[in-house]
This record gives C-alpha cells, structure tokens and sequence, in this order.
C-alpha cells in the first residue's frame, strides 16, 4: 500500500498541535512543533521529488467515503496549481519557528498549537478535491488566526481579530451560497449527489439558467477576492497584518487560499459564464486598482509594518490582474507570483518584528542607520526589499514582469494602469530602506544587538531561496505553465 | 390486549418517576442523593430501550399514537435531554429537601414530550404537551425563594395557559369542520376547511398556540425572562427539550394534518422565521447575561428551524430535524456550562445580583478549564463552526432552501449567522482573553460529565455524520 502522504501532511500538524498543547513549556512545544513541520517538510519534498511536472492530471490521489448519502467523500490529489503552494507553507513554516525560537515574549505552547493548526487547515484548502472539505478546511483557518492575532497582537488586537474573522467570514459564507447553488444544480442535473470539486466545475456548463450561472461565479469569485484580498474588500488586511504578532503576520502571507481559489474554482468556471468578458474586465480592473491604490497607500504610511502589509495588497493585486489575463504564460506568472509573494513577504514581515523587538517602533521616521548595527538584518532585508520592488533576479520580477507582459496581449489598458504603479513601488520601498537602513542612526536607541542566529538561519535560507528561484524558477514554474495551459485551453475550447 | 412493548419507554420513565417521588417522602434531605442517580438510571434505561427498538413501528390505542422514526427520532432527543439536564441536576439538587420533586417533574415533563412526539391525534397531542408544560412551570418557579425564579415560572406559566387555550381553540375548529381529532383523518376531511375563514382562523389559531411554545417572535416576549430566571438547568431542558415538542407538534398538525392548507401557512411562516431569527440575533448581540443571550440565541435558532416550514422538502425536514438533535446537544451543553459557572460564582459570593453576567466569565480558561473549552465548543456549534453539529445542521437545512430556490431566504439565514458569531465569540473571548483574579476552581462534576457527554455528541455529529443524517432523513420521510 502506498502512503497516504497527503493526508499525513494535513493530519500531522493538527495531531501535532494537540500534542504542543500537552506539553508543559515553550521549550518542549517548539520542539514538537519544529518536529512536526520538519516531517511535513520532509514528507512534502518526498512527494515534490516524485511528482509529475508534465501532467495536468491529479496525482497522490486519496479518497474515502464521508458522508455517502449527500455524495460528501474525504479526497485529496494535488497538482500544479496547488504543489507550489503546499511546498511554500511546507518550508516556511519550520524557519518561522526557527525564527521564533529565542523569541523571550510569552510564546506559549497554544502558540504553536495555533502556528501549527493554521498549516494543516491551509494545506487542506490547497490538497481538498471535495468541496465539503475544502470549505471545512477554508473556515477553519480562520480560527487559529483569529486566536493568535487576538491573544498576541498589538495595542489594537482585539478590532483587528473581529474585524478580521467577520469580513473574510461573510465572504466564505457568500461563497458557500455559491457552492451550494453549484452543488444542487448538479444533483439534478445528474441524479446524484456529488461534493466533487471537478465534478461540479464540470457540471456548470450545463445549467441552463444563464443568470444563476452569472451568480453562481461571482458568489464564488467574492469569496475568493476577499481572501486575497483585492479592492475593494481589503481594508480587513492592513488592520489584521498590523496588529498580528511576526509569526501571525506570516502565517496571514502563506495564507495564499484567496488566490489559489481563483485558479482552481473561477477560471474552469469563466468560459461558461454568460457575461465572460465582462467577469474579466472586473477581475483585471480590480487587480489593477489594486496594484496601483495599494503602491499608493504603501507610500503613504509612517510604520514600517503598515506601509508592508499595504504593499501584499499591492503584490497580490498581480494574481487577479494575471488570472484575467486568460494566456497561459500570464496566469502561472500569477500563480508564480503567489510563491514569490510568499516568501518575500515572509522576510519583510520577520524584518518588520526585528526592527520593532530591537528598536521599540517601527515608525519610519524615528528609524535610521540601522545598517550598521545590524548588517546581517540590513542584507537579508535589503534582498527581500530588491525582490518586492521586481529587481531581475529575484522571484518577485519574474512574476510581475510574466503577468504584466503576457496579461497586455489581452488586456492592454489594465496593464498600463498597473505599470504606473511600477514607479511608486520602487519608490516606497527604497525610501523606506534608505530611511531605516541608513542615513543617520538615531541614538536614543543605544547599542543595538543584530539578529540572532535562529533568526539570520531562517531568514537567510528563505532569502536564498528567493535568489535560486529568481535565477531558476522551472523547478515550480513548470508544473503551473502545465496546469494554465490546460486551464486555458477550456478558454480555447469555447472558442475565445 | 394491547401490547404494551412498544410503550416500555415511557412506561420506565412513569415508573421511575413515580417511585423517585414516593422513596423520597421517606427519606431525609442528605440521602435524597440517591434519587438524582435513580432518575439518571432511569432516563437512561428508557433511552437505551428506544434505541433497542428502533425497527420496531406501529400504532397504539386505536391509532392514536404511533411509533415511526420521527416519533422516535425525537424520543431520542427529548431523552438525551432530559439525562443531561439530569446527570448535571445531580450538583444542583444536592441538598434541597425538594429533590424527588424536582426529578419526578422532570420525569414528567419528558414523558409528556415524548407522547407528543407519538401523538396522532389531536386531543392525545394537546394532553400531553400539557403535561410536558405544566410539569416545566413547576420547575421554572423550583427556587421558591428566588423572585427571579418566580417570576419566569409565572410568566411562563400565563402564557403557557393562553397559548393552550388558544391552541385547544384552533383543535376545537378542525374538529367541528373536519369532524376527526385524528392527525391524518384531518388530512383526508380537509376539504370543508379549504378556503373557507374557518380553516384560515384555526391556522392562525394553531400557529399561534404552537409558537409560544418555539418561541416564534411576536411570540416569543417570555423566553428571555424565563430562560433567564429559571433554575439554568430547567432552562437547559425548555430551550433544549420543551422547544423540540413543539416542532415536533407543528411538525405533525401542519405537514401532517393540514397538509392541504399549505398556501395558507406557508407565508406566515417565511415571515415568522426571518422576524424570529433576525430579531434574535440582533437583540442577542447586546446582552450581558449569559442566559438570556443563549435565550435570545434559541429564538434566533427557532427561526432557522421555521425555514424548513417554508422550503417543505426531504431535505429540508432532515435539516430541521437534524438541527433539533444537535441544538438540543449545543443548547443544554451551553445552559449547563453556564449552571457550572453560576455555581461556582455563587459558592464564591452568596448574594451575587446576576451570576450570569458575562464578566464573570472573565479568565474561565483558567480558573475552569474544562467548562470553558466545552463551552467554547458548544458557543462555536451554534455559531455554525465546520465539524461541528451545528455547523452540519446549518449546512444541510441552508443548502435545502437553495435547493428550492428560495435564494433570498438562504441569504438571510446565512447573514444571521455572521451576525450571531459576533455574540458567541464574545464569550469566548471573555473566557480566553481577559484576565481574572479569581484562582482555579474544582469543577463540580455531575456538570463536567454532562457537558463532556454533550460536547463528544456535539463532536460526533460533526465528524461522524452520516448516521445521523440518514435518521434524519428516515425521519423525515414520515412527514412527507
């Protein structure tokens, strides 16, 4: 019998998050949990090593029987769309606890258990073939999140956490609206009761209803822009990612379901909307917006943390604006910019906790000079800055330069939108890292320690991984060219 | 002869009841212990004896009671109630010279939910609802010293006696029209009620008298005083128990009897669910007691069971009646969670004005760390939280009115529950996040064992839920 890796990468976190519960200090727990996302690292390379990059197709496949009599069934596959982003968490996580290690603030073994629930319900999203599941999976990532942002967040963590859960919980419920009117429809259609995700993309076409089919989409799509988020439903975001501890604010950036919802659910659905174009139109005017006002407002906030949570909604701004740009090469550039955005965020946000645990603000302008206090902070973070604002090299230019090149042969005008907001992201962030890194160094804040060696270990390797990446993407971007190009040849296929 | 076998359940719990209360006349106020295992026995024995039966269906007494899945389906719940409310009343009682009082009429409010739950004929219905109701008013006034206690039994109790009178009213017109008090001999001599004022009168008549029982809003003004008032674990057993008797009665009366007068009853239903489940929620948002914000959350889950009047279909009933099962479960896990803290805050500072107030949950993590995770669990049920029961209950009865079509009714549903996870998070919150000065407690534990028993029910229904569904679904197609 083959192993069921799949399963073992979403049920090992949650097992193991019971378990750091049980244990009696932070020393034991962060043992347990670095075990546990060692071994779901280890496991997930395992399956990254014999994964087909060439199929389309669903592989390590698990399937069980649920709930029969309303056709819900416990089945797992991955492919393209989702390997890069169970990879992402997969490595990340085990150097944010790394990260957290020395970390003397009350990190207490509920934090781990919530760290390590959060991956295990986010892997599921991403391995979930059954719609049950996935939304089971979907909302219960909100639980841990909204714990952790509500017990260690900032001075405003409380309006943070609420604001937080309410907004993205009306969006996943408007999508569960979605879901069911998918879900019923089918069941006449076929007779049957069937929670099948592929099954009931596949079932949409034949609704005769062209307005349901309209509504059914954007019921789905809200859901997912939400998630992302995009404009306008972002505002939950800067507050959320502010307020979070470094880890909390990590955890949000692997949180890439909004985007992963897009490629898996809308696009197979898109060709048999009756409005198409006009779906589409929406979908790249949004991300456009969203590119071009998040540069805008990055650029306008004082806190280094704020101006990083308004550039992700900037950043992410690219996945809807590629996802609509309807060529192959267009979408896996915004799929690959999900993997990007993963792990560049994941050093500003640790830098952002840096700074703040050193300095005791993160207020742009009190900083200064930082660089030669901490120069291995100012390397990593000067990396992770350079790959945000797309310099070539690293994993943020090729996604950008892929969606912003390849959506323009569809959608021209958004493009151009969005190239503007090219100037001020170079902007913002170099302003922000010539004030904090050097310049003058602030003397109120004495002898500064640089990071320590957990914190460079784990920032160090994600910062590598974002230059190998940059210089070599095939490794993942191959299996998403795969995946969008089966996506799109639908589009083909209806003749668009 | 009749045989009796199919009646054992509740001939046990009428025996149990009955022996509970004359064994207590002689014994002295400390051995009264005993009586609370007794009763607990017995409430159990009858609940494993329907479980043992039941395949086993038919009709009793000239057909008018009858034994079917939905009848058992809800024997089940009325049961599963009444043994937690009775386990947890084990603390609650002791040392009340009142003891054999107290469980005789909770025997006796279970057998009357469980006749109604038989019944196929309309004066069987009406003569056990009130003895299920007349038993329940005597324990909501069971701390004869306590005005508050007083006051919801009294308050109940005027409207319990309106809403009978004005039931037996609408009983009283379908039988001079149709001539039959039985169930479906209504249904077949339906035709004189149709479209004349006599049949729109007796369904007013009927709903009104049936939603003061499931505290449909505008009918639902004595709920909060009473569930707030009432001893918490007779609240458990209204909200949980005394709440699922009266669906189970309009289920039969309406799907059943006046099946045919449906144009008439279905939109005053629609009306009655968004009114009920909206007002609940939103007036729950702002309470401070616990009590009464888990009575306003029942009206609100009211509502949501009234959908499935509207959208009348398989799914729908296995959704309601699913949702039946798991509130009573979510509902008295949550009241007897509540009782464990009234407890405790009362063992602390005798003369407490409101024991219930959410700032005495302040730090529960802590000081009660058992309580407060099953009461998380229970809170995030009824909040609709995935692998929870609530949570397949919800599913299944939302997905039933997308089923039918009823899109905006779905839509409604689904934005009241965003809005009551805003109230239920709040008390988890209170329990979590802010801190308490108040040290550790040993938790009593005939609470703790109830509300462990309730929460793995919880769980189960969430996880586990193809038998459950698959009842649900053989109980609702007696019905339709």
């Amino acid at each position: 019998m083959e192993i069921p890796i799949l399963s073992l990468i979403v049920l090992i976190p949650f097992l193991f998050s019971v378990l750091t519960l049980l244990t009696k200090n932070k020393e034991q727990a962060r043992a347990v949990a670095l075990l546990s996302s060692v071994v779901v690292l280890t496991l997930t390379v395992y399956m990254y090593l014999n994964f087909d990059s060439n199929t389309a197709q669903m592989q390590f496949q698990e399937f069980a029987q649920w709930v029969p009599s309303l056709g819900i069934n416990y089945q797992l596959g991955i492919d393209g769309i989702s390997m890069p982003l169970v990879l992402l968490n997969a490595i990340v996580i085990p150097f944010l606890i790394l990260f957290t290690w020395n970390d003397e603030k009350n990190h207490s073994n509920r934090f781990y258990a919530l760290l390590l629930a959060t991956q295990g319900a986010v892997i599921g999203v991403f391995v979930s073939l059954d719609f049950f599941l996935f939304y089971v999976f979907w909302e219960l990532t909100l639980v841990p999140l909204f714990f952790m942002v509500s017990i260690w967040g900032g001075p405003a963590k409380h309006k943070a956490a609420i604001k937080f859960f309410i907004y993205t919980h009306v969006g996943s419920l408007v999508m569960l609206l979605g879901i069911f009117a998918l879900y019923f429809t089918a069941w006449k259609q076929t007779g049957t009761p069937n929670m099948n995700i592929e099954h009931l993309l596949s079932q949409f076409q034949f609704i005769s209803d062209g307005l349901s089919r309209n509504l059914i989409f954007l019921a789905l799509l809200f859901g997912f822009l939400v998630k992302i988020p995009s404009f306008p439903f972002h505002s939950w975001l800067p507050d959320a990612y502010v307020e979070a501890p470094t880890a909390g604010s990590v955890l949000f950036v692997l949180l890439k379901i909004g985007g992963y919802g897009l490629f898996r659910v809308s696009l197979p659905l898109l060709p048999f909307t009756p409005s198409m174009d006009l779906m589409v139109t929406v979908m790249a005017a949004l991300g456009s917006v969203s590119i071009l006002y998040g540069a805008f407002l990055a650029l306008a906030q004082r806190d280094l943390k704020r101006m990083v949570a308004y550039s992700s909604i900037s950043h992410m701004g690219y996945v809807t604006l590629g996802a609509a740009g309807l060529v192959s090469l267009s979408v896996s550039g915004a799929m690959f910019q999900q993997f990007s955005h993963g792990l560049i965020m994941s050093i500003m946000f640790m830098s952002c906790g840096v700074i703040n645990r050193a300095t005791g603000t993160r207020i742009i302008n009190d900083l200064g000079g930082l660089a030669g206090k901490m120069p291995k902070l100012a390397v990593i973070m000067m990396l992770a800055f350079m790959a945000s604002l797309g310099l070539p090299g690293l994993t943020g230019f090729i996604a950008e330069f892929m969606v912003l090149t390849f959506t323009y042969i569809n959608q021209p005008t958004y493009v151009i939108i969005a190239i503007l907001a090219v100037i001020i992201t170079a902007a913002y962030h170099l302003w922000a890292m010539q004030r904090t890194m050097f310049g003058v160094y602030n003397q109120k804040f004495g002898v500064l320690k640089d990071i320590s060696a957990s914190q460079t270990f784990s920032m160090a390797i994600i910062a590598l991984l974002i230059l190998y990446f940059g210089l070599n993407p095939s490794p993942v971007l191959n299996m998403m060219i795969t995946n969008s190009e089966k996506l799109v040849s639908l589009l083909a296929v209806t003749g668009v | 002869m009749v045989d009796l076998t199919l009646l054992t359940p509740e001939l046990t719990l009428v025996g149990t009841g009955l022996v509970v209360l004359s064994i207590g006349l002689f014994l002295n106020t400390n051995a009264k212990k005993i009586l609370s295992y007794l009763a607990s026995l017995g409430i159990l024995a009858s609940l494993v004896l329907v479980l043992t039966n039941l395949g086993n269906g038919g009709m009793l007494f000239n057909e008018t009671l009858s034994f079917d899945a939905l009848s058992q389906f809800f024997k089940i719940v009325f049961l599963s109630v009444a043994l937690l409310v009775s386990i947890a009343s084990i603390k609650y009682t002791e040392g009340n010279s009142h003891t054999e009082e107290f469980y005789s009429l909770l025997i006796f409010a279970t057998v009357g939910m469980m006749f109604v739950a038989s019944a196929n004929d309309l004066i069987v219905l009406f003569v056990a609802f009130e003895l299920a109701s007349l038993a329940t008013y005597a324990l909501a006034g069971f701390e004869k010293k306590n005005p508050l206690s007083l006051e919801a039994s009294m308050k109940y109790f005027m409207i319990g006696a309106l809403s009978a009178a004005l039931m037996l009213f609408g009983i009283s017109f379908i039988y001079g029209a149709t001539g039959t008090t039985s169930i479906p001999g209504v249904a077949e001599n339906i035709n004189i009620l149709l479209g004349s004022p006599i049949g729109l009168l007796s369904v007013v008549l009927m709903i009104a008298g049936l939603g003061f029982k499931i505290a449909l809003v505008p009918f639902h003004m004595w709920a909060p005083d009473t569930y707030q008032g009432s001893p918490s674990v007779v609240s458990s057993l209204l909200a949980a128990g005394s709440k699922k008797m009266g669906f189970v009665a309009a289920f039969k009366v309406f799907m059943v009897g006046l099946i045919a007068l449906q144009a008439e009853w279905t939109t005053a239903f629609a009306l009655l669910a968004v009114i009920t489940m909206t007002l609940g929620n939103i007036v729950a948002l702002s309470q401070n007691s616990v009590k009464r914000m888990l009575a306003y959350s029942s009206v609100a889950q009211a509502g949501y069971i009234t959908m499935s009047f509207v959208v009348m279909s398989k799914t729908a009933l296995a959704g309601a009646i699913l949702y039946a099962l798991s509130h009573g479960f979510m509902k008295a896990g949550a009241f007897i969670a509540t009782a464990a803290v009234i407890y405790m805050v009362l063992s602390e500072k005798k003369d407490s004005e409101m024991p219930d107030h959410i700032d005495n949950f302040r730090g529960l993590g802590k000081r009660m760390p058992i309580t407060a995770l099953c009461m998380t669990i229970f809170l995030f049920a009824l909040a609709g939280i995935p692998l929870t029961a609530g949570y397949m209950s919800k599913f299944v009865l939302f997905a039933s009115t997308i089923e039918a079509g009823l899109v905006w009714l779905a839509v409604i549903a689904i934005l009241n529950s965003a809005i009551s996870l805003f109230y239920y998070a709040r008390v988890v919150k209170y329990m979590y996040f802010l801190s308490s000065e108040g040290e550790k407690i040993a938790e009593p534990v005939p609470y703790t064992v109830a509300m462990i028993i309730a929460a793995i029910f919880v769980l189960a229904i969430g996880f586990w839920s193809e038998p459950f569904i698959y009842w649900a679904m053989e109980a609702a197609k007696v019905l339709i």
